[in-house]
């Protein structure tokens, strides 16, 4: 599997309003790893997402995605799980309705598999989506994605609103969903803890603009954090300071790692923490824009696609079935 | 297999699962041929990246300690392998260059340190005598 | 409430059928897009393996189902009702009226569908609801049309109603969908 990319997105540009949402956006991940999409709120972690995913069109740029070349075909959307923090599914559903609407949609649906993670993430099959709790929901989401055998698994901020034996949990899944190696995960957070241990690579993200992308590891040893008293930090010649904080009893601030030698004996020089780089680093960011124009939609479907859409629709009435209820509601 | 992880040591993740795997093997803890997890299995287990517990089992193998199989895992090659004896002679030397180090700044000469040293093989073979009959095999 | 009204406009078993089919059909129609609001389907739809096309052919195809269930139905309750006051089914007029609902249905959904897909329901609820009705109204004035006159021209405006809900449909079809 060595050299397969899960995906990759290369110069992208994504435009919102009058002004660029993304900018000469480009990073990858190899097939088999866990990549984090780090940055503040606003900084365009779901605005990337979206784009990858085809929901959202790019003005610049190409998008690779499971070795097809965005947008490619529909059916590429059955190796592709997706998360978000929000469940778009129908609250009135309940569990076992999740199953039997989405089913129909997928070839490799495994419905034994989805009982078993509902039954493994403690979720009820006569529970409704609705009553689920933040966690609840996003296990839900998981159990799909990994019921209809998804090889790629994006999940944006799934860790936002957890609570820490959740976000643990969470950890635990994507951990057992990486023991195949052609399996992989792109999650984007602004609690970057959560990816301190377990991302293999990183990303980050400021202002619309990739900031730094690679192996986790080579990007926490590109930098060091300095600390020092409140004089320390200045009057440095060939150290770039990243990101200075000083206060009245001390300084603080990010440095590249073969710089943090010229630095004096006085201050504490130690290694960051990813927290420590996502937020200075976003000062050094660069830009530029270019590539071709994005392909039009490819088209085809088959009439029991339709079929089953009007099933999907059906199933959002379904609540209001019986005429009774609708006198009864008014 | 028992590895724990400090997060607070200053020694990277990588390091530390090689040398506690490391040093398993060499007590006779993993004897011969046990099978190791998968780099993606331990992942999951300790909870950190496949970069970095794939770097710790390319390290042990690069040291003739393991041999990996890819796609399966990895099993504990026999220790008296020559990477093995040069992994512990370079220890050895390591322990000597400290000794040496020492005797320097305590104005040792030559002929204290063999003293010392055959002093010490001497109280060890007293101590556990069928233990230092192996290692002198 | 729907029901009520309908029972009470239908003391008529005639005009039970063409009521259910004027009232309840578009409403069944539209329910989905007021779901997808509330439940963010659109995300669902742009996660589903199926193209765009197949969710807006979807709508319509569902939309034709509701109106041909609500028919059923209607004609149903409209057998049960004459038996029950022992009056007569009137064929003819059925029919007339039930054409006439078919296309106002055509024209409601044809109009309205479009925009609901560009736009979503929170941002067209009462414009799509309006916007068809003027429509009518509009032609009806115009056109100074009576019921005979529309009865003459009824089996041209019922086949109209395909031609304009396949129009819709190509339309919609080629309109992508609110901005995430």
């Amino acid at each position: 599997m060595t050299g397969d990319l899960a995906f990759a997105l290369r110069g992208v540009g994504s435009a919102v309003g009058g002004g660029f949402a993304l900018r000469d956006v480009s990073f990858e991940l190899p097939a088999g790893y866990v990549m984090g999409l780090i940055g503040a709120n606003g900084a365009g972690k779901t605005t990337t997402i979206r784009c990858l995913l085809g929901m959202r069109g790019i003005e610049t740029g190409e998008i690779e995605l499971l070795g097809h070349r965005m947008p490619g075909p529909v059916a590429l959307r059955q190796d592709v799980g997706v998360v978000f923090d929000r469940t778009y599914l129908v609250g009135d559903w309940r569990l076992a309705e999740v199953e039997r609407t989405l089913r129909p949609f997928y070839d490799r649906w495994d419905g034994t598999r989805y009982r078993e993670l509902l039954d493994e993430f403690g979720l009820d099959l006569r529970a409704r989506v609705k009553d689920l709790s933040r966690g609840m929901a996003m296990k839900l989401m998981i159990a799909v994605a990994l019921s209809h055998r998804a090889r790629l698994l994006v999940l944006d901020e799934p860790t936002s609103g957890l609570d820490p034996v959740a976000r643990s949990e969470l950890v635990g899944i994507i951990g057992d969903f990486l023991l195949d190696e052609g399996h992989s995960v792109l999650f984007s957070t602004h609690i970057t803890s959560d990816l301190d241990r377990i991302g293999d690579y990183v990303t980050l993200i400021h202002d619309g603009r990739v900031v730094r992308t690679g192996p986790k590891d080579e990007i926490l040893a590109a930098y060091r954090v300095v600390r020092g008293g409140p004089d320390d930090l200045s009057g440095l010649v060939g150290v770039e300071l990243i990101g200075v904080r000083r206060t009245s009893s001390g300084a603080e601030a990010l440095v590249r790692t073969e710089e943090a030698g010229l630095l004096g004996s006085g201050v504490l020089v130690e290694a960051p923490t990813l927290e420590e780089i996502a937020v200075p680093a976003a000062v050094d960011a660069a830009d530029t824009a270019a590539g071709t124009a994005a392909e039009p939609p490819a088209r085809g479907e088959r009439v029991n696609a339709v079929v089953r859409m009007t099933q999907l629709h059906l199933r959002t009435v379904a609540p209001y079935r019986t005429l009774g209820l609708w006198c009864s509601g008014c | 297999m028992r590895v724990v992880l400090s997060n607070s040591s200053g020694v990277p993740l990588y390091q530390q699962i090689k040398e506690q795997i490391g040093a398993a093997i060499l007590s006779g803890d993993l004897a011969e041929d046990t099978a190791l997890p998968s780099v993606r299995a331990l992942a999951r287990d300790l909870r950190i990246s496949i970069i970095t517990t794939n770097r710790a089992y390319t390290e042990l193998a690069a040291e003739g300690f393991i041999a990996t199989v890819p796609g399966k895992g990895a099993y504990v090659l026999p220790l008296d392998s020559a990477l093995v004896r040069e992994q512990l002679l370079r220890q050895v030397e390591d322990g000597l260059q400290t000794a040496l180090d020492a005797a320097r700044r305590a104005g040792l000469g030559r002929a204290d340190l063999v003293e010392i040293l055959d002093g010490l093989m001497q109280a060890e073979r007293q101590e556990n005598p069928s233990e230092t009959g192996r290692n002198h095999r | 409430m729907f029901g009520l009204l309908t029972l009470i406009l239908a003391r008529n078993p005639d005009h039970v059928v063409p009521a259910l089919a004027v009232l309840l059909a578009p409403l069944i129609a539209v329910h989905p897009f007021v779901v997808a609001d509330k439940a963010d389907l659109r995300t669902l739809y742009a996660v589903l393996p199926v193209p765009h096309r197949t969710v807006v052919l979807g709508s319509y195809a569902w939309a034709v189902a509701g109106f041909l269930g609500t028919v059923g139905a209607g004609a149903g309750l409209a057998a049960l009702l004459a038996r029950a006051e022992g009056v007569p089914l009137h064929g003819s007029d059925l029919v007339t009226l039930l054409g006439l609902s078919w296309v106002l249905f055509a024209v409601n959904i044809g109009v309205q569908f479009p925009l609901l897909i560009r736009f979503g329901y929170a941002r067209i609820s009462v414009l799509g609801t309006v916007l068809p009705l003027a429509l009518v109204m509009v032609a009806v004035v115009r056109l100074h049309l009576s019921f005979p006159t529309l009865q003459h021209w009824l089996p041209l405006l019922c086949a109209a109603g395909p031609v304009v809900l396949a129009a819709s449909a190509i339309l919609a079809a080629r309109l992508p969908g609110p901005r995430a």
